[in-house]
């Protein structure tokens, strides 16, 4: 396993398409959440409509709602960026082929397996902290600009909110890499994908949320689990109604980990007995 | 290390039917033995390279049992040993040669320093700062080969090594094939191309519809084909075929290009002569003519004469 490590750390490094990934990630969190509310709270107030006022608005930015803020901004982005990320990793194998290259060296289909996705957490990993780091800095700048004081979140919270937020990136990186060997094609994959975050999870779930049988239903997908456990977050100001979360953020936690464990042990079970190449 | 065993490679009723139904390799007993070219010789299709993936663990039998380097096929001690490049090299394309068997090292716990030589081995070391994609298919061959020997291995196993190969990439190939057999080291080799294993192979197992048809040298598969032939070169030569098809079993005749191939004893060649010639027939060539490889394979996979 640590063989296939080794080599999947070496493979993911050098792969541009990853570091892409990883930028965009990092561009939505620092451009579109961080810099453009800045800016349009600090050069024109006036346009902010709603029941909190413009200089409320920008201590979402500030220090003290850190956590929140970037569990916000990396929800359903970084959902999608670590569901390519994970689709990509297993899917380009069996589209290039080099499945089979890898199969006739020298460890076994669930170390070459295990090894994939361990380096998949180191990736996340370094994502997460990029994340975290780019964000933090993102929310110091803000403060500073503004002339404001605002308090860091305990290190406790801190820590809390990094877990949280490197739990549900895990998550969606195991699900891509899971439909990448179930589908053993990347487009098919990243497109299913994103198909059931966007139409299933984010639209769907949104629009029947209050329909009973669907509420049930909804209580079980990673995409509202994660959503209990950012609401565990709360920011300081009260930008909006807020949504009733349908489990609490422990039950959260706990749903989502065992997605981890079945999203592993489906993709072993499939790697270990499906055939490479021939038809 | 050389296999310590005389059998590099052993199948016992080895077959695979894959989920569309079709039976791919059908109860095939294969022996390679250890330190000898193997040539595995088949039409497109016959289950050629479905063999080959079954030996190195990448597709599970639907039934028989196969031992590869004195281990169960797929297995870490079969795959420590074994070295292969089946159907297409298949490597990283945004990962230079260099890289990508850096990959490969990796995975077969290889010290980094086996990659200069093997790419000094297969003539890549200039190359090798550039990206797979941009290589020519024969460099992309040579590149599965040098990854193949990474792990110096006892049993080689190429799949079709010269295909989409230009003359002169196929002599260096075919030179290499013989260099790679040094040191004792097994080689199966999978072809399509009679001259192939002709030129570079000990012995020649011969598959369709994924049966074995023929095991053995060369020489022993032309002489259990007739080993010798008649050539004639006649005009007419329509109205010599009826002729000699007169004097011999039709299924004895073949035509091959402007000439006829009779599979009999060349001692009758005088007869035959003069039949011919009296009955108006003009004969400009009647010679013995040693039995192609060619023949033998057409004899052998059943493949409609014309």
């Amino acid at each position: 396993m640590i063989a296939s490590f080794r080599a999947e750390n070496l493979k993911s490094r050098k792969r541009w398409a990853n570091w892409i990934l990883i930028g965009i990630l990092l561009a939505w969190i620092l451009l579109l959440t961080y810099l453009t509310l800045f800016l349009v709270v600090t050069l024109s107030p006036k346009s902010i409509q709603g029941p909190v006022p413009a200089s409320l608005l920008k201590r979402r930015l500030f220090p003290e709602n850190f956590v929140p803020t970037v569990l916000g901004a990396a929800g359903t982005i970084g959902a999608a960026i670590m569901l390519i990320f994970g689709a990509l990793s297993t899917a380009s194998e069996f589209g290039w082929l080099t499945v089979q290259t890898i199969l006739i060296q020298k460890p076994t289909r669930a170390a070459v397996l295990l090894g994939k996705f361990l380096a998949l957490a180191g990736a996340t990993l370094l994502i997460g902290i990029l994340v975290f780091g780019a964000a933090a800095l993102a929310s110091f700048a803000a403060v500073t600009l503004d002339g404001s004081s605002s308090s860091w979140p305990a290190w406790e919270v801190m820590l809390k909110g990094f877990g949280a937020l490197l739990l549900q990136l895990t998550i969606w990186a195991a699900f891509g890499a899971f439909l990448g060997i179930a589908f053993r094609s990347t487009a098919a994959a990243i497109g299913g994908g994103l198909t059931y975050l966007f139409v299933g999870e984010a639209l769907l779930g949104g629009l029947l949320r209050n329909t009973p049988i669907v509420r049930d239903v909804l209580r079980f997908l990673p995409g509202i689990n994660g959503d209990a456990i950012n609401a565990a977050f709360p920011v300081t100001i009260r930008d909006s109604a807020g949504q009733t979360q349908l489990v609490n953020a422990g039950r959260g936690v706990i749903t989502l980990v065992v997605y981890l464990v079945v999203f592993t042990v489906l993709s072993l079970l499939i790697f270990q007995r499906r055939d490479v190449g021939g038809s | 290390m050389v296999l310590a065993q005389t059998l590099a490679v052993e199948t016992h009723g080895l077959s695979k039917r894959y989920s569309t139904g079709v039976l791919a390799v059908n109860n095939l007993d294969l022996r390679v033995r250890a330190g000898e070219v193997y040539g595995f010789l088949g039409p497109n299709g016959a289950g050629k390279t479905t063999t080959l993936r079954l030996l190195s663990g990448l597709l599970h039998p639907t039934s028989g049992t196969a031992v590869v380097a004195g281990a169960a096929p797929g297995s870490p001690a079969s795959l420590a040993r074994l070295g292969a490049m089946v159907e297409t090299p298949a490597f990283y394309p945004y990962l230079s040669g260099r890289d990508n068997l850096r990959v490969v090292a990796r995975y077969a716990s290889v010290p980094r320093s086996r990659i200069e030589p093997v790419l000094k081995l297969v003539d890549l070391t200039d190359r090798a700062r550039h990206k797979f994609k941009t290589y020519s298919t024969g460099m992309k061959q040579r590149l599965g080969v040098a990854a193949a020997l990474l792990k110096a291995p006892d049993l080689l196993i190429l799949d079709e090594p010269t295909s989409g190969l230009d003359p002169q990439g196929t002599i260096e190939m075919r030179a290499l094939i013989k260099e790679l057999k040094q040191g004792g080291r097994t080689v199966l080799l999978s072809s399509h191309l009679l001259n192939e294993v002709e030129l570079t192979c000990d012995r020649v197992g011969v598959i369709a519809k994924g049966q074995l048809v023929a095991e053995g040298t060369v020489d022993e598969l032309r002489a259990r084909s007739g080993g010798s032939a008649l050539l004639i070169r006649a005009t007419p030569l329509d109205q010599a075929r009826r002729l000699v098809e007169s004097m011999v079993k039709p299924e004895q005749v073949r035509l091959d290009g402007d000439a006829l191939l009779l599979s009999v004893d060349p001692s009758q060649a005088a007869s035959i002569n003069r039949r011919l010639v009296s009955d108006g027939v003009d004969v400009s060539e009647l010679r013995v003519s040693e039995q192609s490889l060619e023949a033998v394979f057409l004899e052998l996979t059943e493949t409609p004469q014309k």
